[in-house]
């Protein structure tokens, strides 16, 4: 036993003796990672969009002339534009995936695991390659334009940059991160509950509004979440899909970074962007605990 | 109709030690709510309920019971209409209910895992199938207040109370509050109480017993615990791989058991492997040396029969005394179960029977002794 | 639950569906990849089939860059993210100490953040610290995206851990470094190999956070991006098909090492 070296008060005593202590040593590289990884350039972009503008030094007196621009100008448009996007992606998704969701859960067996990886896999292939699929499909003499002209005699035009095709493109590339969230939360509902429900004379509308969407809102609450944070921040979609018929924030902070080089306003853009989606997390990750969800909460 | 409920509510929480009380008796033919004829249910190639039959009478206590694996839950499951039997038909007051879905049938199961909706107060859970129907807010606060008082849930702390932050025999109560809310002709339970202590679970027993007395609904309970079938019911039906093995009132059964199987589950009991060798003597395989036997009854000579004597039913033989069988035991333990005592005893190495004595009539022999019964205390059943 | 035969039937079509959807675009992309025709339009003649455009991509000495560029990144991504998300999945999950609800909270933040603003945050932040960005530092961006997912992997095969083992070893008188190396690890190995093949894939197809931090280098995602919106060029779906069936390659030898430990961890456990 280590009592019997007592010369030298170890690194491991000290361990023992401080409670907790080898927790927060744990998480130590990752919370340096976190801290000089994404606070504190965070930070840097909060305090860029007080610079004046056009500058690329962050040693300037503070200004707010970038938010000025910001509300005088046109980009509460783009900002609108993100949200909407991003809101009707949300729903679309909802009604697409909690079906798909519920037959994983409840009623597919091996199929279930079959259908988890083929759309698994998509999420390692760059989404640029599977959007830029998309743009084939629908060109101009692209593989569905084609087969309706061959075939059905059909001639169409570009089918291509379209408001419609951006949510398509969008639904299209977040669809697993509702799906998965959605599965586990299906996977909450326990049978015998459903069962006690229709028991009771619940038809199945009334098992799905009462039992099963109340019980699964965990995995309805994540997947939305996840669904419109990346896709308000979306900026391949709206670029490939959507030639240049829609600008959404997220590529009005990108032509400031390239285009522009107006770095402060980029940054106040950010900023802005940046507050609103924390809003939206907080509120939404305040509800819930990921612990719950996973079924895995241990005795504190 | 004769009503002679003269036994005292609580004889139920002694079971089987008072003389069985006067049920009245009840005649299933006469008003049978539920008719099951024929039902066979498989699963691809293995049969889980094979070709049973039998009615339930209107406000009846109805009990099946078996062990795991007897089918007796699928067979449940089908009365609810979560299963669709194979073969056979579900006649529900004279109407085929094969294919009605669960939430189309006047039936209603208390699960065993109560599946309590968590995400509702107890007064949401219990008001859930009248809201279900339409019914004003009122009314449905006004009932599922009713029910919960009958539950001995005083509303005014439980109604607006968790259902998750409910203790075990809270959500007993709630469950059922609720699956009377829904006011279904008959009432099934799914082993709900096997998760409970034994102290709470007698509670409750008795609880369950009193309500189905007060309200007069019909109750088909669903157990592997034979003695809790007991302490219940009106009528017991004992399940085996699929198949009913013996239906009829709980007296009937535990006086006469039709065979070792049912009087095997009844408890602990002594069976005998007994081969008869002319008239009424027979010979007792042990394992290692045969032992003459005299039989309760005659049997026809090499007719292997299995010899049921109950625990309380050995006595020791003291000098002087007879009895219609006797044989030298040596005593290897006792236990103390209270009132009484129960020895272990061996009668030769790898054969042991097992005694139960009331405490004053305790054994002054310490290792060997000599064990007897009376004839008429021993049953010959079929194996 | 009855599920007739109608409703299973239902759900199949639909879920069939789905599928047939979500996989249109990769066929879209074989069928182009396989043109002949500097311009694509569909459908083509038989004769005009061929795969030329593969031998173009795997002879194309820019293509080598940006992969070998695009794998160092994944490397690198790889191992620093599961060495961080080792011992955070423990902080996570395994041991008590009073910030741990804060972590558990916060250890998810990165990934629901916008990858494009994310990405832009950190090339000011370089340009502050006045470093040169390269292909190095998009491996720390990608780490810093990728360490909570890691950590997620990792953290849900900790929370089977049984403590008991760790006990029983410090009981004999194994030191922490010891129990570490001889119990947790071993234990936590499948969960660290299906996090290395997560790190793996997700750096090398992520093209939101390489785009503002390779610098002077290119990772293959923005070299297709560059590609793809300045007009068709037949070379970029056969690098697109090529990139998937890598990726799907990966998938299915890092899945088949996971089962393989998960199963060698099995058989050995009651020998422990």
């Amino acid at each position: 036993m280590s009592d019997a070296s007592p010369v030298t008060p170890s690194k491991a005593r000290l361990l023992e003796r401080v409670p907790g202590l080898i927790g927060a040593l744990s998480a130590s590289p990752f919370a340096l990672l976190m801290l000089f990884g994404f606070v504190a350039p965070l930070l840097c972009v909060v305090w860029f969009g007080f610079m004046p503008s056009k500058t690329f030094s962050l040693l300037q007196t503070p200004t707010l002339e970038n938010y000025a621009t910001i509300f005088n100008q046109t980009y509460f448009k783009s900002i609108l534009w993100s949200l909407g996007l991003a809101a009707v992606t949300v729903v679309i998704l909802l009604v697409i995936c909690f079906p798909l969701a519920f037959a994983m859960a409840k009623i597919f067996k091996g199929a279930a695991s079959f259908i988890t990886y083929a759309i698994a896999t998509s999420l390692f292939v760059s989404e640029n390659i599977r959007l830029f699929g998309w743009v084939i499909g629908f060109m101009k003499r692209g593989v569905v334009g084609g087969t309706l002209e061959t075939w059905f005699g059909l001639q169409t035009d570009s089918l291509l940059y379209n408001i419609p095709v951006i949510i398509l493109g969008m639904v299209y590339v977040y669809l697993p991160f509702m799906l998965f969230p959605l599965v586990l939360g299906v996977k909450m509902v326990p049978d015998q509950v459903r069962e006690a429900a229709f028991d009771l004379g619940a038809s199945r509308w009334q098992v799905f509004k009462k039992i099963d969407l109340p019980l699964s809102m965990p995995g309805v609450m994540i997947g939305s979440l996840l669904v419109f944070v990346l896709s308000v921040g979306a900026i391949s979609e709206a670029k490939i899909l959507g030639g240049q018929k829609v600008v959404t924030i997220a590529s009005d902070i990108e032509s400031e970074f390239t285009y522009a080089q107006n770095w402060p306003l980029g940054s106040a853009l950010s900023t802005m962007f940046i507050a609103l989606t924390t809003v939206v997390v907080f509120f939404a990750l305040s509800r819930f605990d990921l612990e719950k969800l996973l079924g895995k909460k241990p005795a504190e | 109709m004769l009503a002679l409920r003269t036994a005292p509510a609580n004889s139920a929480a002694y079971g089987l030690h008072l003389p069985v009380c006067f049920y009245r008796l009840m005649d299933p033919s006469a008003t049978p709510i539920l008719e099951v004829a024929n039902v066979t249910k498989r699963f691809g190639k293995f049969t889980a309920v094979n070709d049973v039959s039998f009615a339930i009478a209107d406000g009846e206590f109805f009990t099946l019971v078996g062990p795991s694996g007897s089918g007796k839950t699928t067979l449940l499951r089908m009365l609810v209409g979560m299963e669709k039997p194979t073969t056979g038909e579900l006649r529900l007051r004279g109407k085929i209910v094969n294919d009605l879905a669960p939430n189309k049938r006047p039936t209603c199961m208390v699960f065993q895992s109560l599946a309590l909706f968590p995400h509702m107060s107890v007064g949401k859970n219990v008001e859930f199938p009248l809201s279900i129907r339409g019914q004003r807010e009122s009314e449905r606060r006004t009932r599922a207040w009713e029910l919960l008082k009958l539950l001995h849930l005083d509303p005014n702390r439980y109604y607006d109370k968790n259902v998750t932050q409910c203790s075990g025999g809270e959500r007993q109560r709630v469950a059922l509050a609720r699956a009377l809310a829904y006011d279904p002709d008959i009432l099934f339970f799914d082993e709900p109480l096997s998760a409970l202590d034994a102290r709470l679970r007698k509670t409750l027993q008795k609880e369950l017993k009193d309500i189905q007395r007060s309200t007069k609904k019909t109750f088909c309970y669903v157990t592997h615990s034979l003695e809790e079938a007991m302490v219940m019911s009106d009528r017991v039906a004992i399940l085996r791989s699929g198949m009913i093995e013996q239906i009829g009132l709980p007296d009937e059964i535990y006086a006469s058991p039709k065979n070792a199987f049912v009087a095997e589950f009844m408890g602990e009991v002594n069976l005998l492997d007994i081969t008869a060798t002319g008239g009424t003597s027979a010979e007792w395989d042990t394992g290692r040396k045969p032992l003459a036997l005299t039989l309760p009854a005659p049997l026809d000579v090499g007719t292997k029969r299995k010899l049921l004597i109950r625990p309380e039913s050995l006595r020791f033989i003291a000098p002087g005394d007879t009895a219609g069988n006797t044989v030298p035991v040596r005593i290897l333990n006792q236990f103390s179960l209270g009132s009484r005592i129960q020895y272990h005893v061996e009668v030769v190495p790898g054969c042991t029977l097992t005694v139960e004595r009331l405490r004053e009539e305790r054994s002054t022999a310490t290792a060997d002794a000599l064990l007897g019964w009376d004839l008429a205390d021993s049953q010959i059943l079929e194996s | 639950m009855i599920v007739t035969r109608t409703q299973k039937a239902g759900f199949s079509l639909y879920a069939g569906l789905v599928l047939l959807v979500f996989y249109f675009p990769v066929f879209c992309i074989i069928v182009a990849s396989l043109s002949k025709k500097r311009f694509f339009s569909f459908p083509y003649a038989s004769e005009d089939m061929t795969f030329k455009w593969y031998a173009d991509a795997l002879n194309s000495p820019q293509v080598h860059d940006f992969v070998g560029v695009s794998l160092r990144i994944a490397s690198v991504t790889a191992v620093a993210s599961v060495t961080i998300g080792f011992f955070s999945a423990l902080a996570y999950a395994r041991y008590r100490w009073r910030g741990r609800q804060t972590f558990q909270r916060l250890v998810l933040l990165p990934l629901f953040f916008p990858q494009s603003v994310l990405g832009l945050a950190l090339l000011m932040w370089f340009n502050f610290l006045d470093v040169t960005t390269a292909w190095w530092t998009a491996a720390i961006v990608h780490t810093v995206w990728i360490a909570p997912i890691t950590t997620l992997i990792i953290s849900i095969q900790a929370y089977g851990l049984d403590e008991s083992l760790e006990e029983a070893a410090r009981d004999m008188g194994a030191t922490r470094w010891q129990i570490l190396r001889k119990i947790t690890i071993p234990l936590l190995l499948p969960g660290m190999i299906s996090a290395t093949c997560f790190a793996v894939l997700l750096s090398w197809g992520n093209f939101a956070l390489s785009l503002f931090t390779t610098g002077a280098d290119s990772a293959l995602p923005e070299w297709l991006y560059a590609r793809m919106t300045s007009g068709y060029q037949p070379m970029v779906p056969a690098v697109g098909v090529i990139n998937v069936g890598v990726a799907i390659l990966l998938v299915i030898v890092l899945f088949a090492i996971v089962r393989w430990s998960t199963r060698k961890s099995r058989t050995s456990a009651p020998s422990h």
